[in-house]
C-alpha cells in the first residue's frame, strides 16, 4: 500500500488513458449500459403485469389477475380498435407510398425537385407533435374553417360534425406524420434497382405489369418490409393523434396505457404495453416468414450489390 | 472553352442516358396517368403535412385561433405571450437537454459507432443497439417509468427525462456514424502508424476529419429528437416540464391557453424550419459535388 508512489500513480493514469483510447472496451460497456437502459425494462415491464396493484402498492405476487381484468373490463375492445385503425392507416400508406417512391426515385429527373421533396418528407420528423395535431381542431371542427366556408357558400346547412372526434379524424390526423416513414425505406431501396433489370425484362417481352410484379416488387420488398415495420412501430402505441382528435371516442391503446399509468395501475400499463409488444413482435415474425417465401433474401442483396 | 463544351458534351450524353433509363421506367409506367397519379397523390399528402403548419401561423394571428376565419386579426396573443412567463422555463429545459443529448450522443456514437466495423461479429451488437427503434415510443415509456419509479423505487426527474431522450436518439445517431465508420479504410491508419503517429495523432488528424460529417448529423439528430420528444418524457417528467410536455398540457387541458400555444409554435418554427431548411440544402448541394 504504502509503495504506491506518485510516480505509479501517473503510470497507472497513462495505462488507464491507453486502454481508454484503444476502445477495447467502449464496445462491451456500450451493451451492458444499453442492457440496463433498454432490456431489463422491457422484461420487468412483462414480469409486471403478473402483479396487481393493491392501496397503491404494487403486491409481488405472480397471477394472472392483471390479464383477467384486462379482458373482462372491455379493455380488450382497444386492442381490436387499435389493430382495424393501425392496419387501414399502414394500408393507405403503402398504397400511396409505394407508386410515390418509384417515382421519386426513378421517374422524377429534376436533382433540385428531388431534394426539396426529400427535405419536406425529413422535416416533419422534427416538428412539435401536439401543435401539428392541435390545429386539426381549428379545420376540421365544428367551427372550423371547412365548416364555416361550407356554411357560408350554402353548400351545407349544418355543420359536418363527424370529421372531428371521430375515427375519420384520428385516421387523418395519422395520415401525414406516417407517411416519410413508409416512403423513406422503399425510396432508397427502388434507387438501388438497376435499370439493366427492366430493360432486360422488356427485351424479353414482358408486360409493364409482369416486370412490376416480377421483378420490381421482389426487389423492392427489402424496402416494404422495412416502411411497415417503422409505419406499425409508432402507430402502435399511437397517443397524440386518438387523444387529440378522437375527443375519448377513439379508444386506442395508447391512450388506455397513458391513462393507466395516470391512474396508477401500473400491472394494467404493463399488460396493455406487453400487448402492443406482443402484437408488433407477430406482425415483424409474420413479414420475415413472408419475406422468406418471396425467394431467398441472398438474391436480393446480390441484385443490390450490382 | 474547350473544357466548357466537353462539360456540355458529358452533359448530353448523360441527360440522354437518362432518358433511355426513363423510357425503361415510363415503359414499366406505361400508363402516363399512373405516372402522374403516383406523383401526385404523394404530393397531396405531402401538401397536407404542411397545410396545417402554415394554417397554425396564420391562425396566431386570429382573435379566435379555433373558430374558421382568422379574422379579426391581432397581435393579442403574442403580447400575451410575452406578458406570461411560464412557458420561458420550460424552451430553457428543452433546449439545455437537447444540447446535452447531443453532446452524449455525439460522443459514444463515434466511441461505438468506429469500434463497430472492427469486430468481427458486429451483428449481435448492431441488433441490441436498434431493439428502441422496434419499441414504440409510449411502450418504451412506460417500461421505463416502472422500471425507475415503481421497481428502483427511485424519484423521477430531469435525468429520467434525459435517460428516455438517449434511448430514443442514440440508435439513429449510431446509425449515422456507422454509415460512415464501415466505409472508412482502416490501412489509412495503418498507413499512419507506420509514418510513426502516435495514436491520439491517428484519431484526431485521420478519423475524426473522415468520420465528421456522421457525427454532426448524430448531433443534430440527437438535439432535435431531443427537442421534440414526447412520448417517453411525458411518464418520465416526475415534475419537470420541457417544452413539448408544456405545449401537451397546455393544448390537452386549458383550452384558454391554446392561443398562446399557436404564437409559441409559430415562433418556433420559424426559428426552426429554416435551420433545418438550410441544413439540407448545404447537405444536398455538398452532396451535388461529391
Amino acid at each position: 500500500m504504502l509503495d504506491y508512489s506518485r510516480k505509479d500513480l501517473i503510470s497507472d493514469i497513462r495505462a488507464w488513458y491507453t486502454t481508454a483510447f484503444s476502445g477495447n472496451w467502449v464496445v462491451p460497456a456500450f451493451v451492458a449500459v444499453w442492457v440496463v437502459l433498454v432490456i431489463l425494462p422491457l422484461v420487468v415491464m412483462v414480469v409486471h403485469s403478473f402483479f396487481e396493484m393493491k392501496n397503491y402498492q404494487v403486491v409481488y405476487d405472480p397471477s394472472f389477475k392483471t390479464w383477467d381484468t384486462l379482458i373482462e373490463t372491455g379493455r380488450w375492445t382497444a386492442v381490436t380498435r387499435t389493430l382495424r385503425i393501425v392496419f387501414t392507416v399502414t394500408l393507405i400508406e403503402l398504397l400511396v407510398a409505394f407508386p410515390f417512391a418509384l417515382w421519386l426515385a426513378k421517374v422524377c429527373q429534376s436533382k433540385a425537385t428531388k431534394a426539396v421533396i426529400i427535405t419536406l418528407l425529413t422535416i416533419p420528423f422534427f416538428l412539435d407533435p401536439s401543435s401539428r395535431t392541435i390545429i386539426w381542431r381549428a379545420i376540421l371542427g365544428n367551427t372550423g374553417i371547412i365548416n364555416t366556408v361550407l356554411l357560408e357558400l350554402g353548400i351545407i346547412s349544418e355543420p359536418i360534425e363527424w370529421m372531428l372526434f371521430s375515427e375519420f379524424a384520428v385516421h387523418f390526423g395519422m395520415l401525414t406524420p406516417y407517411f416519410p416513414t413508409m416512403v423513406f425505406p422503399i425510396f432508397l431501396v427502388v434507387n438501388l434497382i438497376d435499370d439493366d433489370f427492366l430493360e432486360a425484362s422488356r427485351d424479353l417481352g414482358a408486360s409493364p405489369v409482369h416486370t412490376l410484379w416480377y421483378i420490381i416488387l421482389p426487389l423492392a420488398l427489402p424496402g416494404i418490409v422495412a416502411g411497415i415495420v417503422f409505419t406499425l412501430v409508432p402507430l402502435m402505441a399511437a397517443w397524440v393523434e386518438p387523444d387529440m382528435l378522437g375527443g375519448g371516442f377513439v379508444n386506442m391503446l395508447g391512450p388506455s396505457v397513458e391513462a393507466a399509468i395516470r391512474n396508477l395501475k401500473y400491472p394494467m400499463a404493463a399488460a396493455l404495453s406487453v400487448v402492443v409488444i406482443l402484437m408488433l413482435a407477430f406482425l415483424l415474425v409474420m413479414l420475415i416468414v413472408v419475406m422468406r417465401k418471396q425467394g431467398s433474401m441472398g438474391n436480393i442483396f446480390h441484385a443490390m450489390k450490382r | 472553352m474547350t473544357e466548357h463544351g466537353s462539360n456540355e458534351a458529358t452533359a448530353t450524353a448523360s441527360s440522354k442516358a437518362a432518358q433511355g433509363k426513363l423510357l425503361t421506367w415510363r415503359h414499366v409506367l406505361s400508363w402516363k396517368i399512373w405516372t402522374k397519379l403516383a406523383k401526385w397523390i404523394g404530393l397531396i399528402l405531402i401538401l397536407l403535412t404542411y397545410i396545417p403548419l402554415v394554417w397554425l401561423a396564420v391562425m396566431s394571428f386570429s382573435d379566435r385561433p379555433l373558430s374558421g376565419i382568422p379574422y379579426p386579426l391581432s397581435f393579442d396573443h403574442y403580447r400575451e405571450l410575452f406578458d406570461d412567463e411560464r412557458w420561458i422555463e420550460p424552451l430553457w429545459e428543452s433546449v439545455v437537454m437537447g444540447l446535452v443529448v447531443a453532446l452524449v450522443c455525439m460522443i459514444v456514437a463515434t466511441a461505438v459507432g468506429r469500434a463497430i466495423p472492427r469486430m468481427r461479429k458486429p451483428g449481435g451488437v448492431i441488433l441490441i443497439a436498434l431493439v428502441p427503434l422496434f419499441v414504440p415510443g409510449l411502450t418504451m415509456g412506460a417500461a421505463l417509468f416502472i422500471f425507475i419509479r415503481s421497481f428502483l423505487e427511485l424519484r423521477l426527474g430531469l435525468w429520467s427525462i434525459f435517460v428516455g431522450h438517449i434511448v430514443w436518439a442514440m440508435p439513429f445517431s449510431l446509425l449515422l456514424v456507422l454509415i460512415i465508420a464501415t466505409r472508412f479504410d482502416h490501412r489509412l491508419l495503418e498507413a499512419a502508424e507506420d509514418l510513426g503517429a502516435r495514436k491520439r495523432r491517428r484519431f484526431w488528424d485521420i478519423e475524426f476529419p473522415i468520420l465528421r460529417p456522421g457525427i454532426i448529423g448524430a448531433g443534430i439528430f440527437g438535439f432535435l429528437l431531443s427537442f421534440n420528444e414526447l412520448l417517453r418524457s411525458v411518464f418520465l417528467r416526475g415534475s419537470e416540464t420541457t417544452m413539448p410536455i408544456y405545449n401537451w398540457t397546455m393544448t390537452a387541458s386549458h383550452m384558454s391557453q391554446v392561443p398562446i400555444i399557436f404564437s409559441l409554435s409559430t415562433i418556433i418554427m420559424g426559428i426552426t424550419l429554416p435551420i433545418l431548411g438550410g441544413f439540407f440544402w448545404l447537405l444536398f448541394s455538398k452532396l451535388d459535388r461529391s
